[in-house]
Formats: structure tokens, sequence, C-alpha cells
């Protein structure tokens, strides 16, 4: 469903990503790893639209998105979770809620989905009429899934979920998105936390200075000793 | 210097203080959601107050009426000067896109303020209509009645427009691109037509604080540097984000006034906003965009 | 600069020179004092702006102090050009004053701040020295518009060779530096803050000056209205129009304004804003570089037939 074939992107210039090829497959949740640095969040702007590549396609259901404005490619059913959740400070639970439902294809049904935001995240419904920033931070992380859960997407990207976040919610909130999986939501994910990913996701991409370093099934990625040794750390030689 | 003469500078200082809110809140609406500094905002109340003039003069409309007319008029102009020009301002970062704004702002304004001296001539002007002279005597203290509906109406603007923020779904779509304009893309918010929504709104409410002006004050092709300084002390004082604090903004610039101008005598009325205005600016040297 | 830029310079001045011999309608003469006095002012303006990248719009502030401690100390009997450097050393003092805080803004609030300080000084001055000022009818009697030019050919030239001289100078790329990326000069070890008063100090000197040489130009006039922002604007548009942060840009940029300004003055007032102000727009979104950008866009064109 999404393809992305031979990316390249920089800041000015630094190039960022160096040729990536990656897709996500209808029903899949993809993890992207990699360092600080690799371009994981480069690529997402990409995907996203808020930055235009110098070279290489995407492509989202067989349609380009090529120069497609950001707010075009949430109508087109992707809708992304940024890095750092990227709320509106002085807005409340409900209003960043039916702010994620304001793509024209997203309008009808918004009060049915923003009812099953709320039964996936009963703490929301609690709060609903509360600023966000003043909760903590696995709800806002809450809220900001939930903003873009209110679009309808058929794709979900997310930059980083777990950052700044408490095991405990993590644990609460990937298995959320593992839900979320299941209602037909395909899901490209990017996560420090590569265990976690690992367990959620069906296939993962390894991303190393702009290039895809290695790729395939997550267990088999799991086992890896490559990987091992770079991201899962000394808990994982023990095994 | 009596408290019932200071009690009347204040009474005027809050009743012209209300127009200088209502002058702010279209330049700050402008300068948060787009990150514009549009320094030719008071050519545009100038323009504002010469549409209600001139329909008064020839057509006989009373200018609270006029306003009819002249808030959909500079709607449609914001529009155009949108497309126009500050169209092609966003397309820079906010850095680079605030000093081009300026630029181009001051060069908006003198074309602005030479187009009005060529078709109005530099004369002042007022609107005087048949109860232009009425005054209520409250308590001693003497508050023209044509003022008074100025200042009311500035309320009611400055409160409808508080609405229109926080009901209408591009008023939510126009505040969640001031906070975070990626955000709001993200979310499915065409950016670049809340910039143009915002902006033709900030026109329209520089057209009627400009009629305003008209009818209880005077205006004059001159009078666009003077209320583009108010707005931006206004501005600078109240912060950017909320529309009612713009409002008190305003109230508190007149107050200032009022009371600066009973202390020190009348001529010296503009230097104090004007020394707050440096003072604040240089007290917050980051800017008003940080929270 | 080149030496042939410098032989040029020299010969333009020397030629300029003879011109009051040359020319014996006053009136010419007054255009040829108002293009020099424009200039003197641009380029002032052009090293804090151009050069050194802080948009200054309250200038007229400097050009005001100067004229006013000229005009007081020439009328009271001293030496016009003691009273002339006197108003320069105040405009400078004025300057280093509100330098260091104004200073802590950047970009457009600098602008927007130093607007409102200008403002400050012409509601001041104007309050406190509401009378017209006029010359005793003996200095009248003894007016000599000659020596107005040449101190106004003096002044151009000086504020041609301070842009000239700093734009080669190590001070110049430190001031260029700033203005580009002023965290990343600082970085590098660049005082941003003592290069950008520096600019300061040398641009409201020749500003100051220029006020001088105005008071001392003018028969009459009220206190506060070399005070008046409009000066500040004429610099500003003279010198995007011409080419910011170019040498030759304000002159060019003078000339081109006061010939338009005084030709469609006889007919129509100010309408010459009119036109600046959207020429300014248009060099603001399309030209940046002014009429000098234009200028070497047309020569290679013109080279590549």
């Amino acid at each position: 469903m999404l393809e992305v074939e031979g990316l390249e992107a920089s800041y000015g210039p630094f190039l960022a990503l160096a040729g990536v090829t990656l897709s996500v497959r209808p029903g899949e949740i993809v993890a992207l790893l990699g360092p600080n640095g690799a371009g994981k969040t480069t690529l997402i702007r990409c995907v996203s639209g808020l930055l235009r590549p110098r070279a290489g396609a995407i492509r989202w259901e067989s349609a380009p998105l090529d120069g497609v404005p950001a707010h075009e490619i949430v109508e087109r059913g992707i809708a992304v979770v940024p890095e750092g959740r990227r709320l509106f400070p002085t807005m409340t639970v409900e209003e960043h809620l039916d702010l994620g439902a304001f793509a024209p294809r997203a309008r009808a049904g918004r009060e049915r989905r923003r009812e099953e935001v709320f039964a996936i995240f009963p703490v929301l419904r609690e709060r609903r009429r509360q600023r966000v920033r003043s909760l903590s931070g696995g709800q806002q992380q809450m809220v900001a899934i939930g903003r873009a859960l209110m679009a309808a997407p058929r794709l979900l990207v997310l930059d980083e979920p777990s950052l700044g976040l408490a095991p405990r919610v993590v644990e609460a909130i990937l298995g959320v998105l593992g839900e979320i999986n299941r209602a037909g939501v395909s899901i490209l994910l990017v996560e420090q936390n590569v265990h976690a990913a690992l367990a959620l996701a069906h296939r993962a991409c390894i991303l190393e200075s702009g290039r895809i370093a290695g790729e395939g099934p997550a267990r088999a990625l799991l086992d890896d000793p490559h990987v091992r040794r770079a991201y899962l750390g000394p808990l994982a030689l023990r095994e | 210097m009596t408290a019932a003469v200071l009690l009347q500078q204040v009474v005027l200082g809050l009743l012209i203080g209300g127009l200088y809110g209502l002058a702010a809140a279209g330049l700050s609406l402008v300068f948060g959601v787009l990150k514009v500094l549009n320094v030719a905002h008071g050519e545009l109340i100038m323009l504002g107050g010469y549409g209600a003039f001139w329909l008064f003069a020839l057509a006989g409309v009373d200018p609270f009426v006029a306003l009819l007319a002249v808030v959909p008029a500079s709607l449609l102009m914001g529009a155009l000067l949108y497309h126009g020009l500050f169209a092609w301002v966003v397309r820079a970062h906010e850095e680079t896109r605030i000093k081009n704004s300026l630029l181009i702002g001051f060069g908006l304004g003198l074309a602005l303020h030479a187009l009005a001296v060529q078709l109005f001539t530099a004369d002042e002007r007022a609107v005087t209509t048949a109860y232009a002279g009425a005054v209520l005597d409250l308590g001693g203290v003497s508050v023209p009645v044509v003022r008074l509906a100025s200042l009311a109406l500035a309320l009611a603007i400055t409160v409808g427009l508080h609405g229109l923020l926080a009901r209408w779904r591009w008023g939510r779509a126009i505040r969640a691109t001031a906070e975070d304009w990626e955000a709001a893309a993200l979310a499915g918010i065409d950016v670049r037509r809340a910039y143009l929504l915002a902006f033709s709104i900030g026109t329209a409410l520089a057209g009627a604080a400009g009629t305003l002006v008209s009818v209880g004050y005077s205006i004059s092709p001159s009078i666009g540097l003077e209320w583009t300084l108010k707005a931006l002390i206004v501005v600078v004082l109240a912060g950017l984000g909320s529309m009612l604090g713009t409002f008190v903004g305003g109230l508190v610039l007149g107050l200032a006034e009022a009371v600066s101008a009973t202390a020190f005598g009348g001529p010296y009325r503009e230097v104090v906003g004007l020394l707050i205005f440096f003072l604040v600016l240089v007290a917050r040297p980051q800017g008003l965009f940080t929270r | 600069m080149s030496r042939a830029g410098v032989l040029a310079g020299i010969g333009a001045v020397a030629a300029l020179a003879w011109l009051p011999v040359v020319v014996r309608r006053d009136d010419h003469l007054n255009f040829f004092v108002l293009v020099l006095l424009t200039v003197t002012l641009a380029q002032s303006w052009n090293i804090i702006a151009g050069y050194a990248g802080q948009v200054n719009l309250g200038h007229a502030a400097f050009f005001g102090l100067g004229a006013l401690v000229t005009r007081s100390l020439w009328i009271g009997g001293a030496p016009v050009v003691a009273g002339m450097l006197a108003g320069a050393a105040v405009a400078v003092a004025f300057a280093l004053a509100v330098g260091a805080a104004a200073f802590r803004l950047r970009g457009a609030y600098f602008a927007i701040g130093t607007l409102a300080l200008g403002e400050i000084l012409r509601i001041t001055v104007g309050n406190v020295l509401p009378e017209i000022s006029t010359l005793p009818t003996d200095v009248i009697a003894g007016y000599r518009l000659a020596t107005r030019y040449w101190i106004a050919l003096a002044l151009a030239g000086l504020s041609v060779l301070a842009v000239a001289g700093l734009s080669a100078s190590r001070l110049g790329l430190g001031m260029q530096a700033v203005r580009e990326d002023e965290e990343a000069a600082e970085a590098t070890g660049v005082g941003a803050l003592r290069l950008k008063l520096v600019a300061l100090v040398i641009s409201t000197g020749l500003a100051g000056l220029a006020g001088g040489l105005f008071a001392f130009y003018h028969i009459s006039y009220y206190p506060a209205h070399p005070f008046a922002p409009h000066w500040t604007f004429d610099a500003v548009l003279v010198t995007f129009i011409g080419g910011v942060g170019t040498l030759h840009g304000p002159i060019l940029g003078a000339v081109f304004y006061v010939f338009l300004k005084e030709y469609l003055a006889v007919r129509w007032v100010d309408f010459h804003l009119l036109i600046f102000g959207a020429l300014f727009v248009a060099i603001v979104l399309l030209l940046p570089g002014g009429l000098v950008e234009a200028g070497g866009r047309l020569r290679a064109a013109w080279r590549s037939t």
C-alpha cells in the first residue's frame, strides 16, 4: 500500500536520506528502527508531506505522493502521530479530537469515531474538557494517537511514541496499537524501544545513516546478532 | 489637577482604549497565525475609516450601519492583499518571514498612504452625524454617546471574534495553525487556507476599527502610522493568543495615556505608550512567540 | 575597492566640486544639494542596515539630534562646522545610550523598537520646542547656497568613503557575518554586540552630520521636523531601491528618488511615495539587490549577446 523507492532527502547541504526503499503492506505493522540521526524522522516528514524529497518516489495505494500537501495526504488516508506529540497547548482533549477529524473525508461519522477513541483510551473520556498541557506524558500521547485516529486512516504512522514514557505506559500504548491494527489499520512505527517494537511488529527495517541496513520479519531480526549487539544491549547477550 | 478632571480623562481614555484593543486584535490575529508583522495595519484602519466617511458623505449612511458594508469590503480586500502579497511572504521560515513582512508592510503602508492622499487629500475628516454632539452626564463626567457606542461595539466585535475562534470549525483551525502549523497540517488542516482566513478577518477587524475611529474621532491619510504603533503597543503589552486579553490591553493603554496626559500634560500622551512598548520589548528580547 | 574605483571616485568629486561655478540657477543647485543630502543619509543607514543587518527604523532621531544641536550652536554664534561636529557627537552619544538596550532586540523587534524610540524623541522635541526656528536677518542676508553645496558634497563623499572602507575591512566583514547569522558569528568568536555598536556609531555619526547640514541649509523649519519618520523612510526606500548592502546602491537610489520626487511633486503631492512604496515591495520580493542588481543583470545579459 505504501511504497517508498530510492528516497533521497536533504536539509540544505546535509543529505539525510540517501536512497531508502521500504513498503508497508495492508494490515501490516512495520517497525522502523535505527540510531539517532539515522533519518527516521526525515523519512516520516517526507511521507507526511512536510518535507519534499530530493529524489525517489513515494506511492500510496498506487498513487504518487509527490508534492502533495500534508493536509491532502491526511485526506487520502494516512495519519501521522509526530515525534514529541505536537499537541496544541491551549486546546482541550475534545478540541484535539475534533480537529483530528478536520479532513473532509473524516467528517462523516466523527461522533462514532470519537466514541471509539474514548473506548480505546477511557482516561481521555474522563478528561475530555481538560487542556492538554495539564495532562501527563502518557495521556498526551493518547491524545496524539486519538487525534490521528479521528482522521479514519488506513495507515497510521507513529514517530517515537514511547519517548519519555514509563515502561508500563509504553506497554499499554503498544498494546493499543495492536488492537488498532487488528481492526484493520496498517501501522508504520518508528521506535527507539527496539524490544517493544519488534515484539509488536510483523516486519522491521533498520535505517542507518540514511540507508536501509537490514530488513526482515520481526522475529528474525530479534535473533540477528548485529541487531542484538547494536540495539538490544547487554540484556540481549544473556539469552 | 482635581479628581474630577482625572476621572474625566480616565473615562475618555477607556473609551478610546476599546478602539486600541480592536485595532490590535487584527494585528494580533495576523501576527499570531501567519507570523507576519503587517505594519500597514494602521493604513488598513485608515481606509476603513474613509470607507465609512464616504458612505456617510455621499449616501448619508449612518456610520454604525456602514459597518455592515465596510467589514465585508475589508474582508475582501484582506483576501486580495493576502493572495497578491502576503502569500509570497509566508513561504519563508519564521524569522525571515517576520522581517520580510515588516519590509513589505512598510512599502505597502507608504503606498496606501500616498494613494489616500491622492484620492482624499490630506485633510482631516470626521463623520458628524445628527447625534454626534450628544453627551451623557454620569455623575459629573461627560461621556460622548458616540464614543460610548463605539466602545460597546468594539467589545461586541471582540466577543464575537472570540466565539468565532472557539466554536467555528475554521476558527479552531486558525488557532491550531497559530500554535503549531505543522501539527495542524498533519491533522488535515489546509494551512494556506487558514492563513487566508486569518488575514482576511484581521483586515476586516481593521476596517471595523477604522469605521469607529471615523465617527468618534477623526481620520486623515496620516493616521496609519499612529494606529499601527498603538496596535503594536497593545500586542506587546497583552501578548498573543487571547482576543479578550488584547481588548483589555487596549483599555490599559488608553488608561495609561489618560493618566500620563493628566500628570505630564496632553502633548506627552503618546510618549508613555511608546516608552512602555520599548521597555516591555527590551524586557522580553526573545519576542512574543515563546510560551 | 579597486584602484580604478578610487580614481573614479576622486574624479567624480572633483568634477562635482566645480558644479556651483557652472550651474547658475539656485533651484538646480538645490536639487543637487538634496541629492547629496539623501546620499549621505542613505549611506549612513546602509551601514547599520545593509552591512550590519540591523533594520533601524528610528534613524530620523539621529538626523534630528544633529540638526537640533547644530542649529542651536550655530545661531548662538559658533562656527557651523563646530556645530555640526557637536551635533554628530550628540547623535552618537544618544545611540550609545540606547544601543545596548536596543540591541537586545533582534530582527523585526529591533525595527519596531527603534521606530518607537524615534517617535518618542520627535514628540518630546515637538513639545519642548514647538515654535518655528528661523535664522536672524543678517545670516539670511549672507546666505550662500554654494557653501551648503560643498559641505553636502563633502558629507556625501565622506559617507561613500566610510561604506567603501567598511566593505573592504575586517570590521565590515565581521558586520556582514553578524548580518547573515548572528548566532553563528558569535560562535566563531565575533563579538556581535561590539560590531553592531561600531556600525551604529558610524551610522549615527554620519546621520548627525547630515542633520547638521539640514540645519545649515534650511532657513526656517520646525525643530521637530527633522525627527519625523519620513526621513527614516526616505533612507530606507532609497537604500533598498538602489541596492541595500552595496556601495553604489544608495547613490543610484538617491539620484533616482530625488529626481522622481522633485519631478512628480509639481503635479501630485506625495505621488512619488506611491510609486516608491510599490517599487519597494517589488524589490523586496523579486529583486532584493535593487537597481544595482538589475544593472548587473542587464550588463551580464548585454555581454552574453
